[in-house]
């Protein structure tokens, strides 16, 4: 599904240079669901920045969905984000000038879909996050937790392969941290989709499949967990 | 392709519809403004201009201008060529004239004006002169002894006032004494005063013909006979017609004798004019790039953002262009409107220019030209800085 061939990231050049990755190999299966975690700047968003395609790594080879991407243009890129990477913010990132509906409806119509399409699609998913009565509702009138939620169904809405989540919960009280990585643990089991996660919380550990620790830019550990069941967080 | 259209514009109208009213509005009120300054200080020139010309139509040169042929001072045969000129379609009347200076002195003031010799009765279905008598009487075709004087040669008693050589304040009833350039020197009663704020009529004297006629010894001559034409734009056709009905005469039009005067108020007006609308539309590309700056910098988060989740830059570039355009169509509307208004006072109650009331002229090349200006403005003022926006790597744009 994906396979990163020592990925390096070094950002600044001389004597400031940062190997923000550093020879990283990785290869994620279909439908899994990893956390990405470790200390703050132990290379972990810088990961998830190169399997987003939202950055170019400077070595290194990275293939997703049999395509490396590293000979794609940007417009490919771009079509290439909409189309198969779904991509979940820390502080949501919606629109705040649109309504949930219309934050979702936006990718689903850059991709093709018809107006009715479109509008079926966002109900429906919007209904999988559990947030059809908001449809209408702006961003400003949605708690943290439901805009996390609108900000997971527009990341869904292209159906896509791969969904990559940047500290989802980081911004969300305990309650609405599980609901959301509840969301996402039976998203990822019922459309079999494959989840990477970023997070530096140590008890997210026990809803992910696998998780890989990271320090200095480096992957230290990486570690498969057997927890089809997660338990109740408390 | 359309599609990327739908999404652009699809996302620039919930961000105009939700985004801040108060900024909006600001900005469409700014670009009214900037379309009427386009518009206003134009179409005041233009009202110039057009007083100008009708001006010298109305109170020097008529439609066309007829003088003597090449080599001959004078025009002979006046009355048969005036009947022959009346037979040509589309001339409504012609009147000869004999200019020329003469000395007029009034209680030790001398001056030397124009003095012009008509025929009266011609002259009011030519020109407007005899509208224009502010005191006492205008001439009858049969005057002798009679003179009517400009409002500016006639001068004021306080001589400090007048700008150019008067003859002091006199008034009707009084007398004159004018040389002629043969050595005659008569006396004249002044019968009228001119005051038709044209300053080639207000600065000249007026007898009858006839008087002239007295005065050099000939009959039948003038050294220019000017013609009124049905309408006026075709004078070049009339010149023509009348070619081709046997007047050999040089045949001038108005816009031919007043060109090097008209060229020059143009000139000018046109210097002021071109100055005001490049300033006009700095102001507005200044202001319609700062708005679409700010609003882009201020959503460079939210760019990056839309970037990541795969709307191509090009959507984002055209729902910025499509938000700049509908700021300029707004604006637009809204300084129509403000023109409409100030256009409608200026023609109720028009600006007083020393040559008389000017009402503003909107040209519709004038409004074309003012749309298309501030139409590419937009274009290039909501273009630049999202393309600059979404140039930025994303990841620095979502950092902020």
């Amino acid at each position: 599904m994906i396979v990163g061939s020592n990925l390096q990231r070094i950002y600044g050049k001389g004597s400031v240079e940062v190997r923000a990755l550093d020879d990283v190999d990785i290869a994620i299966r279909k439908g899994e669901f990893i956390g990405v975690m470790g200390a703050s700047g132990s290379g972990k968003s810088t990961l998830l920045h190169l399997l987003g395609l939202l950055d170019r790594p400077t070595a290194g080879s990275l293939v997703i969905d049999k395509v490396d991407v590293g000979n794609l243009n940007e417009r490919q890129r771009t079509l290439f984000r909409l189309n198969r990477l779904g991509y979940v913010f820390q502080d949501y990132a919606l629109v705040p000038e649109l309504t949930a509906e219309e934050n979702i409806y936006l990718p689903s119509k850059v991709r093709g879909m018809t107006s009715r399409e479109c509008t079926r699609v966002c109900s429906d998913i919007l209904g999988l996050v559990g947030l059809r009565d908001r449809v209408s509702f702006l961003p400003g009138e949605l708690s943290g937790g439901e805009q996390q939620r609108v900000a997971i169904a527009r990341a869904l809405v292209n159906n896509p392969a791969i969904l990559l989540a940047d500290e989802p919960c980081a911004n969300l009280d305990t309650r609405n941290s599980t609901t959301i990585l509840e969301l996402i643990r039976k998203l990822n089991k019922d459309l079999n989709q494959t989840v990477v996660m970023v997070s530096h919380e140590d008890w997210h550990r026990k809803y992910f499949d696998r998780v890989i620790y990271m320090r200095d830019g480096k992957i230290v550990t990486d570690e498969e967990l057997e927890q089809a069941n997660p338990p109740e967080q408390g | 392709m359309l599609e990327e259209e739908q999404v652009a514009f699809f996302l620039a109208s919930r961000l105009i519809t939700r985004g801040n009213k108060g900024t909006l509005l600001l900005t469409i009120m700014i670009i009214a403004m900037v379309f009427v300054n386009l518009i206003f200080l134009p179409s005041i020139i233009a009202g110039i201009v057009v007083l100008f010309n009708q001006q010298n139509i109305d109170y020097s040169y008529g439609n066309l201008v007829i003088e003597p042929r090449e080599d001959q001072l004078l025009i002979t045969n006046v009355g048969e060529l005036q009947q022959k000129i009346s037979r040509v379609p589309g001339v409504v009347a012609s009147t000869p004239r004999f200019t020329g200076a003469a000395t007029i002195v009034s209680k030790g003031k001398s001056t030397t004006p124009l003095l012009i010799a008509i025929n009266p009765d011609d002259e009011k279905q030519v020109l407007n002169i005899h509208t224009k008598i502010i005191s006492g009487d205008y001439l009858n075709d049969g005057d002798t002894g009679q003179i009517l004087i400009g409002t500016t040669l006639a001068g004021n008693k306080d001589q400090n006032v007048d700008r150019t050589p008067t003859l002091g304040g006199v008034d009707v009833g009084k007398t004159v004494e004018v040389t002629f350039r043969n050595g005659v020197t008569r006396q004249y009663r002044i019968k009228g005063i001119i005051g038709s704020s044209q300053f080639s009529v207000d600065s000249s004297a007026f007898i009858t013909r006839k008087e002239l006629e007295s005065v050099l010894g000939t009959t039948d001559t003038a050294n220019q006979i000017l013609v009124r034409t049905q309408t006026t734009g075709n004078e070049d056709a009339m010149r023509i017609t009348l070619m081709q009905y046997g007047i050999q005469e040089k045949i001038w039009t108005w816009q031919d004798k007043s060109a090097d005067f008209l060229k020059s108020i143009v000139g000018s007006f046109d210097i002021i004019n071109v100055i005001s609308t490049i300033v006009s539309l700095v102001i507005a590309v200044v202001v319609i790039f700062i708005v679409i700056f700010i609003n882009t910098v201020y959503r460079r988060k939210q760019i990056g953002i839309l970037q990541a989740i795969g709307i191509d830059r090009s959507i984002i570039i055209k729902s910025y262009i499509f938000q700049a355009l509908f700021i300029f169509a707004s604006g637009t509307l809204a300084g129509c409107a403000l023109l409409f208004m100030l256009l409608q006072y200026l023609t109720a109650s028009p600006l007083v220019f020393p040559g008389g009331p000017v009402a503003p002229v909107l040209e519709p090349m004038l409004l074309f030209r003012a749309i298309a200006s501030l139409f590419i403005v937009s274009l290039i003022a909501g273009f630049l800085p999202s393309w600059l926006t979404t140039r930025e790597d994303i990841l620095s744009a979502i950092r902020g």
